[in-house]
């Protein structure tokens, strides 16, 4: 039978669907890997070095990025409030804007981001050069579940270390606001620890962290995702790598607005 | 004994494997003979379970692996050690730590017995004093022993090599093959191994199959092989020949 070329309306409905299909069908592995965990997770104190290994790598090693960003983020919040504030209301009022808007979602949000291009890109690079390289391969034949090996680990140690980021983040961004407004806004020190004190909330605080928990879940177990079903050489730790940071940024603000609907 | 049944395999439109039938004996070395890309490792990676066939029944030891648990498949990976392509070394550990992992994993040796353990196991294949070296800072030929210590470490039944000689000048190639013998008068080892390289083969094989088009066109005894009117067959030997 002669070959008759697709119209553009088909053509387009076709790869629409095969896009539908693929999306599903990648959704599907995701969450089976996830419920592989979970199903395994009484094992995971048998890989307690990697996971202790992983808190370093995820933890430690990101706290100088994130005390940056947040002293900067601190900084700014305090300046741009207090320009926009500038002589209609008290300038304690500016201590509060900054506490608030730190705890509640500058620094979980923006940690998260920069955290989602580091610890990401790093997680997924690691694992698809292994899978390239036919280490998970080596790891199977060893009689090792490489999903407990290598991202149940990852994915614990950012559940964990994320939180302790937020609050770290938490403080150095209060001090970054409060340098911030007392050298280029003029607000002395008093006044800001004065409208801190007066808007602070421990639930403010607490949900700062709660976020940084989902999202030190999803960025480790979208990443290890993302490596783990790496194909191809090179090019395809690549591509995974950048599938990676764009899909954890996605997901990072879509998880932000879950929470703050849900938990808010 | 392997026992490979009608083994069928496609990976998208590509059909590798289209009824393969293999048996590996006990305490001898069959080899694989084919061209690269045409499916031989996907074979061995299926032995293991590594890899699921669309149809067929593979048996080790009596045991059909195709329909296994994943609890079952690990029990049955201890009587198995694979040497990869490239070695598939751990690059985050180091060439010690490479080779312990598994004896801490899944054996009841002490500390000490493990650093024993893993001494002998370099000896194995002539190394020593390396434990502590990072696997980027090693020769690919030492690579492959890294890679050949880590699969006896556990002392396995059955040894799968997958091209063990690619990639290496000939003079550390033969020192491969020499180990792929040592190894099976020393451990007593069964031993399957996939290559394209006819004089390595010929080296280490007891028993041959050649793979082509998806399918063994031919078994038998090097003899067999040499002196088979076969087109297709005579290709490899004259190669051989040429090389």
């Amino acid at each position: 039978m002669a070959h008759t070329p697709q119209l553009l309306p088909t053509r387009l409905f076709t790869l629409f669907g095969k896009g539908i299909i693929y999306f599903f069908d990648d959704l599907g592995r995701y969450f089976s890997i996830v419920w592989w965990m979970l199903r395994n997770s009484a094992n995971a104190k048998e890989y307690s070095r990697n996971i202790l290994q992983q808190m370093v790598m995820i933890g430690n090693n990101s706290i100088p990025i994130v005390l940056f960003v947040s002293f900067f983020v601190g900084m700014v919040t305090a300046v741009q409030s207090s320009y926009q504030l500038y002589d209609w209301i008290p300038r304690s009022v500016v201590g509060a804007l900054v506490t608030k808007s730190v705890l509640l979602e500058l620094v979980p949000l923006l940690s998260a981001l920069v955290l989602a291009g580091k610890v990401g890109a790093t997680i997924t690079a690691e694992i698809g050069t292994m899978k390239v390289t036919e280490q998970i391969d080596a790891l199977e034949a060893l009689a090792f579940d490489p999903i407990s090996f290598l991202i149940t680990p990852r994915v614990l140690a950012g559940i964990f270390m994320f939180p302790l980021l937020v609050v770290f983040g938490d403080f150095v961004a209060i001090l970054g606001g409060m340098f911030g407004a007392s050298t280029i806004a003029g607000i002395s020190r008093e006044a800001f620890v004065e409208g801190m004190k007066n808007s602070f909330e421990m639930w403010d605080a607490v949900f700062g962290i709660i976020k940084g928990c989902f999202f030190g879940y999803i960025i480790t177990s979208v990443a290890s995702y993302q490596g783990y079903k790496v194909q191809g050489g090179s090019e395809g730790v690549g591509k995974a790598t950048m599938n990676t940071v764009v899909l954890t940024c996605l997901a990072v603000v879509v998880m932000d607005f879950i929470l703050a609907s849900v938990l808010l | 004994m392997i026992a490979i049944q009608n083994i069928w395999k496609s990976f998208g439109e590509k059909q590798v494997h289209k009824g393969v039938d293999l048996t590996v004996n006990d305490n001898e070395t069959t080899v694989i003979l084919g061209r690269s890309g045409g499916g031989k490792s996907v074979l061995l990676k299926m032995i293991i379970g590594l890899i699921k066939p669309d149809a067929g029944s593979i048996s080790v030891d009596g045991k059909n692996v195709t329909t296994m648990t994943f609890k079952q498949l690990q029990r049955l990976r201890f009587k198995f050690g694979f040497l990869f392509q490239g070695a598939a070394l751990f690059d985050s550990m180091t060439v010690g730590e490479n080779i312990e992992l598994a004896l801490r994993r899944h054996s009841d040796y002490k500390d000490v017995d493990i650093q024993d353990r893993v001494k002998y196991a370099l000896s194995l294949v002539k190394l020593e004093n390396v434990e502590h070296l990072m696997p980027s800072s090693i020769s690919g030929g030492m690579k492959k022993r890294v890679g050949l210590a880590r699969a006896i470490a556990l002392t396995p039944k059955y040894m799968l090599y997958d091209e063990p000689t690619t990639g290496l000048d000939v003079e550390t190639a033969d020192g491969i093959n020499l180990l792929i013998n040592e190894l099976k008068q020393n451990l007593g080892v069964t031993s399957l191994v996939v290559t394209h390289d006819v004089h390595s083969a010929f080296v280490v094989g007891d028993r041959f199959a050649i793979f082509e088009n998806g399918q063994f066109i031919m078994t038998g005894t090097k003899d067999d092989i040499r002196n088979s009117p076969n087109p297709e067959v005579r290709k490899y030997i004259e190669s051989d020949i040429q090389t």
